[in-house]
């Protein structure tokens, strides 16, 4: 008895009592990496945080060592517990989810990057093809430009991806298209981890296509893209970041970063949720023209890259959002010719 | 006469006093985390009624507890079975990985076979994997007496490393982005007790792994050689124990208890091997085995607090703003405090070597 009161006295205490369900609290669960990654969990913080101010919600970031195990345990603990609306952050949980969503049809719930289908769930898909088109039109712009320090003259380019899967394929054949767009004789070498938390192989990798004659390497490895950026510091070359911006991690040798805005798509769900108008059963994507992907402010190299390059790069974003250039996307379309 | 011969203070000193000394440090683990929660401005009193609220305060609740606490007493007691025998043992986190793949490997690729035949095999897969994971360091240990702390700890990081490989490629699950392997077959999946709780048939499996280990322990002469390796190799070996045969076969079930403790893990709970599938229970186990004393009611127990806090860390931020470092500081001081009475065992290994 004592216990159930003490449950409903914090359940209270958070003031889900009210019968709008826009008004019960948010929850947001922390993937794998944790809170202080510096990179996805701590960018989809930021916007819950904006999310909450701006709506004026209660909302709680949850945290658990054992996140893969414990999916369905911690999805139930929030729907039981009231949250109105529960932003799952780690990609494991999608199945698990599946199975909770049908037990709490009032509760919403979010998944990022895969969809998910049930009445109840909101699915998060990132256009990462297009801001992958923008960091490959750049790379080959810059990779015959000898004027600028540490590259070669030949017209080599590469990209490292973690894992050869639809999920990074994505990426790479976006940034594939987007350098043959810019220059048709480019040569791109690509090249997979098979590792996302190992920097040394990153490191290797990188320094065995520097070898090569390439100068610019984007790096679609999580934490084994680490290793490129700092290959490409050691050897006085290129590299491009992806998901947040990792173009202080070595300045000025981190040509661009790919940056997926996880935070935007957190903060514009907890809006709709508030608003009344939450996606649910729906998948949103996030591209260019919701600001969900994009490249970064280049503060460290935007000197070094000459005004016309960026301005051709800015013309294919406008091309992009006007739907002139339409780019490859390997999820919903499969694989191009271009890379079998 | 046998108290003398061991050698062992353990024997002569009261039951009561042996099964209250653990509680002891977790006192004190308690009263330092307790002491860190006022410094952040946390009242201690109300987390830690929070904390058992979480783990214990309803049926489904407890479930969770208990889920979270089944693969801690697996790879508890695998370390606690190597401990016996004198080894020590720290590649059960290896083993648990390698299992957990075996296991899901068979689960998602024999998927025609009927569950009378599917379960058992993917269980059957995931214990000779774990055993097989242990046979070099246990041919090192028994002789060439190389040091098992070593290789044991060097195999977690190959075991680590070639599942995360063969994640990331031959058993990927098309079209998915991040490592992990399709999912089982209905018919490999562990049932579920108290659905839709993820306790499930495992728990069960480990509870008579324990009654076993208990009676075996107790009972048995293997039991009592084991132990008596353990306590004092020499003089078992001038018993007429072959120690070296008896440190072999020790770090074999150790690590099919731990490859078991992966299978349970991969069909019970998670349905397929993925990154970040062990956050750890095989290192948790070893403050488990140590904080039960080596004793099957001890290794449940000390189990069960870890589960709890595993549950009960993760849940309670629903309900108040205590991050999960707390809960990280509260566990890391009692295995710290668990952990010293490990120089207690190497203190006596020595003087009996």
């Amino acid at each position: 008895m004592a216990i159930t009161a003490a449950t409903s006295a914090l359940v209270s205490a958070l003031g889900t009592t009210s019968a709008l369900a826009q008004d019960k609290p948010v929850a947001l669960i922390i993937s794998q990496s944790g809170l202080g990654d510096q990179s996805y969990n701590d960018l989809a913080y930021e916007g819950f945080k904006r999310g909450l101010e701006a709506t004026g919600l209660e909302g709680r970031p949850v945290e658990s060592r054992d996140v893969v195990a414990q999916a369905a345990e911690i999805l139930r603990r929030a729907s039981d517990a009231d949250f109105g609306l529960v932003i799952d952050l780690e990609y494991s949980h999608g199945e698990p989810m599946l199975e909770v969503a049908k037990d709490y049809p009032d509760t919403n719930y979010v998944i990022l990057n895969q969809v998910r289908e049930a009445p109840n769930v909101a699915s998060v898909l990132f256009q990462e093809q297009e801001g992958s088109y923008l960091a490959g039109m750049l790379a080959a712009l810059v990779t015959t430009d000898t004027s600028i320090k540490g590259i070669t003259p030949e017209p080599i380019i590469g990209v490292i991806g973690g894992t050869k899967s639809a999920g990074i394929d994505k990426f790479i054949a976006g940034y594939v298209e987007g350098a043959k767009a810019a220059n048709p004789d480019v040569v791109v070498k690509v090249a997979y981890s098979n590792n996302f938390a190992d920097p040394a192989i990153g490191l290797q990798m990188t320094k065995a296509m520097f070898e090569e004659g390439v100068d610019i390497v984007y790096q679609v490895a999580g934490g084994t893209g680490m290793g490129v950026i700092q290959a490409a510091k050691e050897a006085g070359r290129y590299a491009i970041g992806v998901d947040t911006d990792q173009d202080g991690l070595a300045p000025g040798n981190v040509l661009t970063s790919m940056i997926k805005r996880t935070d935007v798509a957190v903060e514009t769900l907890i809006k709709d949720y508030a608003a009344g108008n939450f996606p649910r059963g729906e998948t949103t994507t996030f591209g260019l023209a919701e600001d969900g992907v994009g490249l970064s402010e280049m503060l460290h190299t935007k000197d070094l890259i000459p005004a016309e390059y960026l301005e051709k790069v800015e013309a294919a974003k406008q091309d992009i959002l006007s739907g002139k250039i339409k780019v490859w996307n390997v999820v919903e379309q499969g694989y191009p010719d271009y890379l079998k | 006469m046998s108290a003398q011969v061991l050698g062992s203070t353990s024997f002569e000193r009261p039951r009561w006093l042996r099964i209250l000394e653990p509680l002891g440090p977790l006192a004190a683990a308690f009263a330092l985390a307790a002491l860190v929660l006022f410094a952040a401005g946390h009242n201690p009193i109300d987390v830690y009624t929070l904390l058992a609220v979480e783990a214990f305060g309803s049926s489904r609740r407890i479930a969770a507890t208990l889920s979270a606490a089944t693969p801690l007493i697996l790879t508890g007691l695998a370390t606690a079975v190597a401990f016996r025998a004198g080894a020590f043992n720290v590649g059960v986190e290896g083993c648990i990985f390698v299992g957990g793949l075996a296991a899901a490997t068979v689960g998602f690729t024999f998927v025609g076979l009927p569950a009378a035949l599917l379960l058992p095999l993917a269980l059957v897969a995931a214990v000779l994997v774990g055993s097989l994971w242990m046979l070099v360091p246990g041919l090192l240990k028994a002789r060439l007496d190389v040091d098992e702390v070593v290789t044991t700890l060097m195999l977690n990081f190959i075991a680590i490393s070639l599942t995360a490989w063969l994640v990331n490629g031959p058993l990927l699950a098309p079209g998915s982005a991040n490592s992990a392997t399709p999912m089982i077959a209905d018919a490999a999946r562990l049932p579920k007790l108290m659905p839709p709780s993820t306790l499930n048939a495992g728990f069960l499996i480990a509870i008579a792994l324990l009654g076993l280990y208990a009676l075996w322990g107790n009972r048995t002469a293997l039991g009592f050689e084991t132990r008596l390796a353990g306590m004092n190799a020499r003089f078992a070996a001038a018993s007429g124990i072959n120690v070296p045969m008896l440190v072999i076969k020790m770090m074999l079930l150790s690590g099919a208890i731990g490859g078991l403790a992966g299978g349970i893990h991969a069909l019970g709970n998670v349905g397929r091997f993925v990154a970040g599938f062990s956050p750890g229970y095989g290192f948790t186990g070893i403050a488990v085995a140590l904080l039960g004393r080596g004793s099957a009611l001890g290794i449940f127990l000390a189990a069960l607090l870890f589960g709890a806090l595993a549950n009960a860390g993760a849940t309670i931020q629903f309900f108040s703003d205590v991050p999960i470092e707390i809960v990280d500081i509260l566990q890391g001081t009692v295995m710290v405090f668990a952990v010293a009475q490990l120089g207690w065992i190497f203190v006596r290994r020595r003087a009996s070597a």
